[in-house]
């Protein structure tokens, strides 16, 4: 059953296509991926899913509600983990979880949510004496502090150790066992290939393939994709440059 | 509704407790214009004796009369003899560069009894400048009254009609209850407008704001809970100047206390709406810190903070009584000083009033989350 559906979504900035023409549907309770080169579009279409930016044309429903018709509903669905957390400083973590849970206007065992992430030995630190991966899961909590049906994480674990990565990942997948559904963007094919129930990969605004990753590296290999020095391997790494090419990509 | 408050009073309880851990907020929200309170209840404060002036005294005559002139000259605490002046080159130097006011010069006749004459005669001349004619004019009743005094000893008048002057001291005002209505109009735009234009922009370069627009969270609920907490800082902050004014520089306040509060009150709110557009509106410091400044400078030097508006020419007077911070201090001053009571002062509060809605209806339309 899809939760959201994405249908013919288009985002253009100065006369040139962000998003053009983007449809697909993610279903409840899947990790989702949106995989892309830098400027593809990633970024834009998750933020026209979150109601931060205004859509140019076409329509993102989740959970049957109209995102552009009526935001506010959908605020109180999704929860958003930006790309870089930050938070007000001299805040107390068990704060920061009474602020966001205030904001949907809800009290909540602040207790309960920082132990879910593993940071109750930090409940009254100020939020300026944690480290990047702290944060990270500060904010992951912050995000579910409401229940939501939907997740969006945009590329949660750049800038992590792999350690902190690892345990960004187990998170990941608690929340999706919780039944919540999961959009991702991210660089790391690794970490699309382990956590990633379907991927989208993007570029230059548009789809240009959806399906398991599995399905994605099987398909590679039978175009007859062969690693040069090991044989008949092939990772997602291989998919994604194979789809979307070599070339050095630095725009935003 | 009752989730929306919950909503902002969780905000405004938190952002609250946040200021108070910050000790340059604290420094430039409470201790700043306690700073300027104390610089200004010094200047004012100290001018209790009321006028004096600075004068020389060139004594050209030799006679004991001109001696003794001098000499009571010199006890009235109204004179402030500069002794070494003893020219009137040198005085009229002095003038020049203002450090004198006027030169009281007895000529060499002065106090010499003329042949067959039973008494003294002479005559006192004032020299004075341009720039001191005030001074000299009331150098001039004041010495006027003492050789009149010296004329009526030596010889015998009748005088029909006289004048006595009597002072009236009860519940006049000091310079200084007169400042400090300005100083706490100094504080309230200090708070108001730094406030927010400090901490918006920095909120929204971390992506902070952005992160808050992803919830339900309102502006309005934003707002407000914005507004509840400095009108609590604005509260204690004020109260302390308050307390500071009485006991150090025996403030007296005429008015009713709960029109005062209440005025101060929708005052620290209607400031606040300024720093909301401003902070609200940038999207960066850099963008924030010269329209900030082209706000506040002028209220901060026309609206009657630190010089009184009578000082001022027609026209500045004229365009500056409507700015937002002009009937704010002339309110407080109205009913602090002069006991005036909101029916008589519905001139400022009409236009409190419409700078409220004014600025608050900016404030909503430009307000960015990012």
């Amino acid at each position: 059953m899809a939760i959201i559906e994405v249908h013919n979504l288009k985002k253009s900035y100065d006369g040139k296509m962000a998003v053009d023409g983007v449809s697909f549907s993610i279903n409840k309770g899947e990790v989702f991926g949106i995989l892309g080169p830098n400027g593809a579009g990633k970024t834009t279409t998750l933020e026209m899913m979150e109601t931060l930016r205004p859509i140019d044309s076409g329509t993102v429903k989740i959970a049957g509600i109209d995102v552009a018709q009526d935001p506010q509903k959908i605020k109180y669905l999704i929860g958003v983990q930006p790309q870089s957390p930050a938070f007000q400083d001299k805040t107390k973590l068990t704060e920061v979880i009474e602020m966001f849970a205030a904001a949907y206007g809800e009290k909540v065992d602040v207790m309960a949510f920082l132990r879910d992430v593993g940071l109750e030995e930090q409940a009254n630190n100020y939020v300026e004496d944690l480290s990047g991966g702290q944060k990270q899961r500060l904010s992951i909590t912050t995000a579910l502090v409401h229940g939501p049906d939907v997740f969006f994480l945009d590329e949660p674990t750049t800038g992590l150790d792999p350690q902190a990565r690892r345990h960004l990942w187990d998170l990941i997948e608690k929340v999706r066992d919780r039944g919540i559904s999961v959009v991702m963007t991210t660089h790391y094919m690794d970490e699309a290939e382990i956590l990633c129930d379907r991927i989208a990969i993007m570029d230059n605004g548009k789809i240009i393939a959806i399906d398991t990753p599995k399905n994605l590296i099987k398909q590679l290999l039978k175009r007859g994709f062969k690693k040069s020095l090991h044989v008949e391997q092939a990772n997602l790494d291989d998919v994604f440059i194979d789809l979307t090419g070599k070339v050095l990509r630095d725009t935003r | 509704m009752k989730k929306s408050l919950f909503t902002v009073f969780t905000f405004a309880k938190i952002n609250t407790r946040r200021f108070f851990r910050d000790g340059v907020a604290i420094f430039f929200t409470i201790i700043f214009p306690l700073i300027f309170l104390f610089v200004f209840g010094g200047i004012y404060g100290n001018k209790t004796g009321g006028v004096s002036f600075n004068i020389a005294v060139i004594n050209q005559s030799n006679s004991s009369f001109a001696q003794q002139f001098v000499s009571n000259l010199e006890s009235n605490p109204i004179f402030k003899r500069k002794a070494s002046v003893t020219t009137l080159t040198d005085a009229e130097d002095k003038m020049s560069r203002a450090e004198l006011d006027a030169a009281i010069v007895l000529p060499s006749d002065f106090g010499n009894v003329a042949k067959g004459s039973p008494y003294p005669t002479g005559q006192v001349q004032i020299v004075y400048t341009q720039n001191n004619q005030q001074s000299a004019s009331a150098l001039n009743s004041i010495l006027q009254a003492q050789v009149q005094a010296i004329n009526v000893k030596l010889v015998k008048t009748i005088t029909p009609f006289t004048i006595t002057m009597q002072q009236f001291n009860k519940n006049s005002l000091s310079s200084f209850d007169y400042a400090f209505a300005g100083l706490l109009g100094f504080s309230i735009i200090g708070m108001g407008i730094f406030g927010p234009v400090n901490v918006f922009p920095e909120l929204k370069k971390m992506g902070i704001l952005r992160r808050l627009s992803t919830t339900p969270l309102r502006v309005w609920q934003y707002f407000l809970a914005t507004m509840i907490g400095q009108v609590a800082i604005g509260a204690i902050s004020l109260t302390i100047m308050f307390i500071a004014a009485f006991t150090v520089f025996n403030l007296k306040v005429v008015g009713n206390w709960f029109e005062l509060i209440i005025y101060l009150l929708v005052s620290i709110i209607m400031i606040l709406g300024i720093g909301l557009a401003l902070g609200g509106w940038a999207k960066n410091e850099r963008q924030v810190a010269p329209l900030s400044n082209i706000v506040v400078f002028p209220m901060m030097f026309l609206s009657g903070t630190f010089f009184p508006r009578f000082l001022m020419p027609q026209w500045v007077q004229g365009i500056s009584s409507f700015l937002p911070l002009t009937p704010v201090i002339d309110g407080i001053r109205l009913i602090a000083n002069e006991g005036k009571h909101f029916a008589d002062i519905l001139p400022q509060i009409g236009l409190v009033g419409l700078w409220l809605v004014v600025i608050y209806f900016i404030a909503f339309r430009v307000f960015r989350w990012e």
